[in-house]
């Protein structure tokens, strides 16, 4: 039997990645189940099989029952891809849904259930008004504690920045760096919601949302939907372009900010970093590329710092001087990340999935890391409060 | 037999719209916590005792709402702030009677209730 989480037990069968697909990220006219179906089209056309060897599904999404007034989603989306019998299990921990529907997909198959199984998950959130969305986000904050006090997701990262900045010196500047870094990613994504570049001073210069955290600090609202194709060791095998799923652990904490022992840093990150690390058997020094969760721009700063991929109190300094751009030494979100690729949270972890299986198979095009043997990819949800981490490598 | 809870969040916003903020002290390592749980996350023991709190404390971090949730929007720009009371434990609340560009990391402030609608939320005002 694999052990729990918290010790790193090792998988009974080994899994890997064979098969990728996202949407366009965006505004969408389409249900999250038919962007969840488009996405899943494209990743089993990838892995070239059919739906019909399909096992499973994990689905991930968040809003539904508010923006689509949709509850059920796991057969919803599979009766919509032409697979309705096959198990189902939708997954939300706010915005890592897809990453942990992702994890139990991968132990369905570790432990011998199942040999082929459909991960992924699909949102629509521009079909309301901001003020709206920012509500439904909110309600991933404790209802008793803060929601009644107003506190939005941009509010929650802003008490993080704020600290941050008080204890490491971190600017305004630095955390701005993050979002021109990842708008220059985009631009080279053409999956990306924003494939523009962008300066420092618009940055700057844009509107407060959440003091420190400012409109270009902020990813956007998105619709999209993303899919990954996982498979047993015996059928991965025959794939060159298998890429293979070193690790993959969940950590959670209490959800409210004021249980936090300190505000600037993310322990809930440190704690699936160590065990996703462990069981790959690889440190922060053998990642060649991660995907990691910057919701905010101080989001990326303190996930770069929580992976062990900088020291505590230096991401910002990291970002600024460029290490974490394309070219640099660890590129951190070539697809251009949630800032600028976009974030339909139910499909984010699947989405991150997918971009470091193109990127350790070489086939990124512009925004290719060349020479990538080992990714991570890093996903948070809620207030801090459960954070996903899963290792790459490939052969 | 089941054992009621020390303290409900009911009885701790009853408390609190009173002035008074309740924290639980764990009898076996002498744990503060806020809110109440079953079991003491430090010893995992059941063994609490409610404890009142001063309503004192600073303010570890704080941010200014801008763009609010639709049930807010007319009362943005407002202010949040995570306060760590004397006792050692915190608490996040709204900033009530604080100019915006006052508020600072360490700034002392003190707890107010906001009753409103008859339901009662955490504020912190001027030490």
């Amino acid at each position: 039997m694999m052990e729990s989480d918290g010790e790193g037990g090792s998988y009974m069968r080994r899994v890997a990645v064979i098969g990728v697909g996202v949407t366009k990220f965006g505004k969408h006219e389409r249900s999250s189940a038919e962007l969840f179906a488009e996405a899943a089209r494209d990743a089993l056309a990838d892995a070239d099989i059919g739906p019909a060897a399909v096992q499973a599904l994990y689905y991930g999404n968040v809003v539904g029952g508010e923006t689509e007034k949709q509850l059920h989603m796991g057969p919803q989306a599979a009766s919509v891809l032409g697979i309705p019998t096959i198990p189902t299990t939708r997954f939300e921990t706010a915005c890592a849904s897809s990453h942990a529907a992702f994890r139990h997909a991968v132990m369905e198959i570790a432990a011998g259930v199942s040999d082929i199984v459909l991960v992924g998950g699909a949102e629509r959130v521009l079909t309301v008004p901001t003020a709206e969305s920012t509500e439904y986000f909110a309600y991933a904050s404790d209802a008793t504690w803060e929601q009644p006090l107003g506190l939005t997701f941009p509010g929650v990262f802003a008490l993080v920045a704020r600290a941050h900045m008080a204890k490491y010196g971190t600017t305004e500047e630095q955390m701005a760096a993050v979002a021109v870094k990842n708008h220059r990613h985009g631009a080279l994504n053409p999956k990306a919601q924003f494939q523009k570049e962008i300066t420092l001073e618009q940055v700057l210069t844009s509107a407060y949302v959440a003091d420190p955290l400012k409109l270009y600090d902020c990813c956007p609202f998105t619709d999209g939907g993303a899919a990954i194709v996982l498979a047993s060791e015996e059928i991965a095998r025959r794939r060159p372009r298998a890429v293979w799923v070193l690790g993959s652990a969940a950590a959670s904490d209490s959800m409210l900010m004021q249980e936090k022992k300190d505000l600037a840093r993310v322990p809930t990150t440190e704690r699936a970093a160590a065990v996703a690390y462990r069981q790959a058997g690889l440190g922060p020094a053998d990642i060649d590329v991660a995907e990691l969760h910057d919701c905010f721009t101080i989001a990326e700063i303190v996930a770069t710092e929580g992976l062990g991929l900088f020291e505590p109190g230096t991401g910002g300094f990291a970002a600024e001087k460029g290490w974490t751009s394309l070219g640099g030494k660890l590129p951190v979100n070539p697809s251009g990340g949630l800032k600028s690729k976009g974030h339909p949270i139910g499909a984010t972890g699947a989405a991150q999935i997918a971009e470091i299986t193109t990127q350790l198979r070489g086939e990124a095009g512009p925004r290719q890391v060349e020479g990538a043997r080992f990714g991570l990819t890093h996903t948070l949800g809620g207030n801090l409060a459960t954070v996903l981490v899963s290792v790459f490598g490939r052969d | 037999m089941t054992n009621p809870p020390v303290i409900t969040l009911k009885n701790f916003f009853e408390r609190a719209r009173e002035g008074t903020l309740t924290a639980v002290r764990c009898g076996k390592c002498g744990a503060l916590a806020m809110p109440p749980k079953e079991f003491c996350p430090m010893c995992q023991q059941r063994d609490w005792t409610p404890v009142p709190l001063t309503g004192d404390g600073t303010i570890a971090s704080y941010t200014v709402i801008r763009v609010a949730p639709a049930r807010f929007l007319t009362e943005a720009p407002y202010a949040i702030a995570v306060v760590a009371l004397r006792e050692g434990v915190s608490l996040i609340g709204r900033i009530v009677d604080i100019p915006l560009d006052a508020l600072a990391i360490g700034l002392p402030v003190r707890f107010r209730p906001i009753t409103r609608d008859n339901q009662t939320t955490v504020g912190f005002g001027p030490a």
